[in-house]
């Protein structure tokens, strides 16, 4: 049973095109079913009694929950409401598929790649004070997938002189689970316990390297009020403010010029655009703006998406890529672990691809 | 043709031999999302919790040969093949009414080449037109194509039912645009349209296939006029006492310059959709426009405007409202906005030469709201050298709940409403195109010329394979 809201939604969108051509899915795809109209005509007729089929719960699954379509829609509607639901529905109807049920394992699990964690990292955090005002908060991927992300920014706060802590046993927020079985109390507990744990190490400020955390912990434990006193502050937004306040002194790279990826939950989200723009003209880099960047920014695959749909995710990179190429620029720099991870793995022949605190943590003397 | 047995396995597996495994779709519920377009019909049909008419198989060529291939197969079978491009038409023309091969263009989407000596622009037909408007923009150019649906359809979709945009007035409609094609036809043959701008070597092929809505063949490549972004662009916005006045201030207007954009809305559209969506209160006939170009021109056309209206007493409104309403051009098309179900309604856009504008208006008006609770409103929105279009639509708000009656009813006003459009010298459609909905009145529309289109519909699709009842073909 879909609550009124998505039903609402889902009527609304199912017979409107008009975010189709900023659909990351549905452009590489090609197919109907992986826009937002299609979606929403696939719900709106089960409750019209033309119940969803085992291939309609894998379209639910198939997008990559960017936003774009809901920054685009000029009456404000938001289709990942609905996408959200149909998986809680799938979950409770156990109609999961099959390819996405080890990722949704995982997840639960707090480990949505199922790797090990950075060594190094876990012996960074081990040496680091067990409370402080200031919480790193990694994540599962940059915990695991982007270590070279987040030891940069580990050695840019102790550049910067900032008393921080990380959490050896840091426990996960949930946020992917959030993005795979929508609100539901599993994914409501975690987050709890995860806040709770986070308010014993004394933080007040988390800050977080991973913009899918950073939204979940601002957004979502903000609106079932687990936050408490605790602010939410992006790695990108908190090494942007070390510089202006000269805590970090920052040299010129031997970089002419890059292009820079939007996150999508950093940039449409948390409505986040410019730290990193700033952090990349304090290192002398000339930006060549991408057509759609900032809150048009297009979603390089994501890390869910990538881990059930490997595929579809991959032709998403690479026309991400195909439109960083067209810039002239021959690098693109990054400033998430999902994004660093999936843009590396689909590098063009003549560009390359840097994280943004990996070259922060360069140019910082 | 019926497909029994693993029959459908068997086809199944030679599209796939043809395009790919993952480009051949036979999913239920992926055939379910091809069953609905933004004809109304449809529309209500699925609100209704009625089965879409469905597909036997998806398939997503990458490009003009896996085409050949495809309609290669479906010639040998018989099969019916609906081409689909973004599916945002409105008048049924992709629908797959037949079964058989929805044949989803939107995997070919490249961008081939921006040529700025020409000043042209060439891509596949399966990209949305947003995208190619965004390479144009990227380098400083436009296409100038920009209807409500820009971010919905394909250029191809655009191309197949003489599509307009909002500029046409001055940078004019699909047909006018577009320099050269190359289409698949039905037997499987590439051709190629002639890639100059003018030619003296017979009829023009491009005008054969454009508005062919996938009866003849499907158009797989297409050459634009890029044009430069304007230096400046201007908004003015004017209240006429009537649409008859209105409507011979804008012959007078586009007889001596051409805007880009040039709406002129009856009294009833004015006090409702227009004072909804921009605030504007007054009773009357608005008309808003924008002139761009060099400064310097712009400027001189103003006052040229400035003259004629206040010729004909219209009261200058300032460049607000045309602001206002450019910037929300497309937020009219939104949920929230646009007519919606339950709602019954359509746009019965019809063109006719200025002397017959105001009769047709009139006598459509008249047609429509004899049926009971129907309402109709109006605008003129698209301005040629000779005349201009009537963007005119109905609306009933509480339609029959039976979804039968309720199609025989919209039958019914359609019938009056275009009946009523030709008979006093307008035409069945100016830019919508005809498909499904208004297929049965191709023939009264043309007469004796219809022999002229089944000709070239029989001698290039002699099996009829391509988009079953539309088009009148």
């Amino acid at each position: 049973m879909f609550s009124e809201k998505t039903k609402n939604i889902a009527d609304a969108c199912r017979f409107c095109w008009m975010c189709r051509h900023i659909c990351p899915v549905g452009l590489v795809s090609g197919k109907e079913g992986n826009t937002p109209r299609g979606r929403a005509l696939l719900l709106s007729l089960d409750t019209r009694d033309i119940k969803l089929t085992p291939d309609a719960y894998e379209l639910m699954f198939q997008c990559a929950l960017c936003n774009a379509c809901s920054n685009d829609c000029a009456t404000g509607y938001d289709p990942t409401v609905f996408t959200r639901e149909a998986r809680t529905e799938a979950i409770v109807n156990e109609q999961v598929p099959g390819v996405v049920k080890p990722v949704l394992y995982r997840a639960m699990a707090g480990n949505i790649t199922g790797k090990a964690v950075n060594v190094e990292i876990a012996k960074a955090a081990r040496n680091l004070d067990e409370k402080s005002d200031v919480l790193l908060y990694l994540g599962s991927s940059a915990m695991r997938e982007g270590a070279e992300s987040a030891l940069a920014l580990i050695r840019i706060l102790d550049k910067a002189g900032v008393k921080y802590t990380v959490l050896d046993d840091e426990p996960d927020s949930g946020a992917h689970l959030f993005d795979l079985m929508g609100h539901v109390e599993e994914v409501h507990n975690l987050a709890r316990a995860c806040i709770n744990r986070i308010s014993e190490a004394g933080a007040k400020t988390i800050v977080a390297i991973d913009p899918t955390y950073a939204r979940f912990f601002k957004h979502q434990c903000g609106e079932w009020d687990l936050m408490g006193d605790i602010k939410v502050v992006t790695a990108t937004a908190f090494a942007a403010d070390l510089i202006a306040q000269g805590r970090l002194t920052v040299g010129k790279l031997d970089v002419t010029s890059a292009t820079y990826h939007d996150p999508c939950r950093l940039a449409r989200d948390l409505d986040e655009t410019q730290p990193a723009r700033d952090i990349i003209a304090a290192m002398g880099i000339e930006l060549k703006e991408m057509f759609l960047n900032r809150k048009l920014t297009k979603c390089c695959g994501g890390a869910v998406l990538r881990e059930s749909y490997g595929k579809l995710a991959a032709d998403m990179a690479k026309a991400r890529w195909a439109e960083a190429d067209s810039t002239g620029a021959k690098l693109m720099i990054t400033a998430c672990p999902a994004c660093a991870e999936n843009a590396s793995a689909h590098v063009p022949g003549n560009m390359d691809t840097a994280d943004l605190f990996v070259l922060l943590d360069r140019a910082c003397r | 043709m019926e497909l029994k047995a693993f029959m459908v396995n068997m086809v199944q597996s030679e599209l796939e031999d043809a395009v790919g495994m993952e480009n051949v779709s036979i999913s239920e519920a992926e055939k379910l999302t091809y069953g609905v377009d933004y004809f109304w019909i449809a529309r209500m049909w699925a609100d209704k919790g009625r089965r879409p008419p469905e597909p036997d198989f998806i398939v997503r060529p990458k490009n003009a040969k896996e085409i050949s291939r495809i309609l290669k197969i479906a010639n040998y079978y018989k099969i019916p093949v609906h081409t689909w491009g973004g599916g945002s038409g409105s008048q049924g023309s992709a629908l797959p009414m037949a079964g058989g091969i929805i044949l989803d263009t939107k995997l070919m989407n490249r961008l081939l080449d921006i040529n700025e000596e020409s000043r042209t622009i060439t891509c596949e037909t399966g990209m949305i037109f947003q995208t190619l408007e965004w390479h144009a923009n990227e380098r400083g150019y436009s296409v100038m194509h920009i209807p409500s649906c820009l971010t919905c359809g394909t250029v191809g979709g655009a191309l197949a039912h003489r599509g307009i945009g909002i500029m046409s007035t001055k940078y004019g409609k699909i047909d006018d645009q577009c320099l050269s094609l190359e289409v698949v036809l039905p037997n499987g043959d590439i051709i190629e349209s002639l890639p100059v701008p003018k030619h003296a070597a017979g009829p023009d092929l491009n005008q054969i296939f454009i508005g062919s809505e996938g009866t003849l063949g499907v158009i797989t490549r297409a050459t634009f006029k890029l044009f430069e972004q304007p230096e400046c662009r201007k908004f003015c916005s004017f209240l006429f006492k009537d649409i008859g006045t209105g409507l011979a201030a804008c012959r007078d207007i586009v007889q001596k310059i051409k805007p880009s954009i040039l709406r002129l809305f009856d009294e009833a559209e004015t006090v409702s959709i227009i004072k909804k969506i921009i605030g504007f209160e007054k009773a009357g006939a608005f008309m808003n426009l924008a002139i761009e170009g060099m400064a310097e021109i712009v400027d001189i056309e103003e006052r040229i405007i400035m003259d004629i209206c206040a010729r004909y007493g219209a009261e200058d409104m300032g460049s607000e409202y045309g602001e206002k309403w450019y910037k929300n051009r497309i937020t009219f098309f939104y949920p929230g906005h646009i007519m919606n179900n339950p709602q019954m309604f359509g746009t019965m856009d019809t063109v006719a030469t200025f002397d017959k504008v105001e009769k047709i208006y009139w006598a459509m008006k008249n047609a429509v709201e004899q049926f009971e609770g129907v309402r109709f409103i109006a605008h003129c929105s698209h301005w040629y050298d000779w005349g201009t279009m009537i963007y005119d639509r109905f609306i009933m708000d509480k339609p029959p709940e039976d979804p039968e009656e309720a199609i025989r009813l919209h039958n019914r006003i359609w019938n009056a409403g275009v009946r009523a459009a030709m008979e006093n010298g307008g035409v069945i459609n100016d830019h919508h195109g005809i498909g499904l909905k208004l297929s049965r009145l191709m023939k009264e529309q043309y007469g004796p010329a219809m022999q002229v289109f089944e000709g070239l519909k029989k001698s290039l699709d002699p099996n009829g394979i391509m988009n079953p009842y539309k088009l009148g073909l």
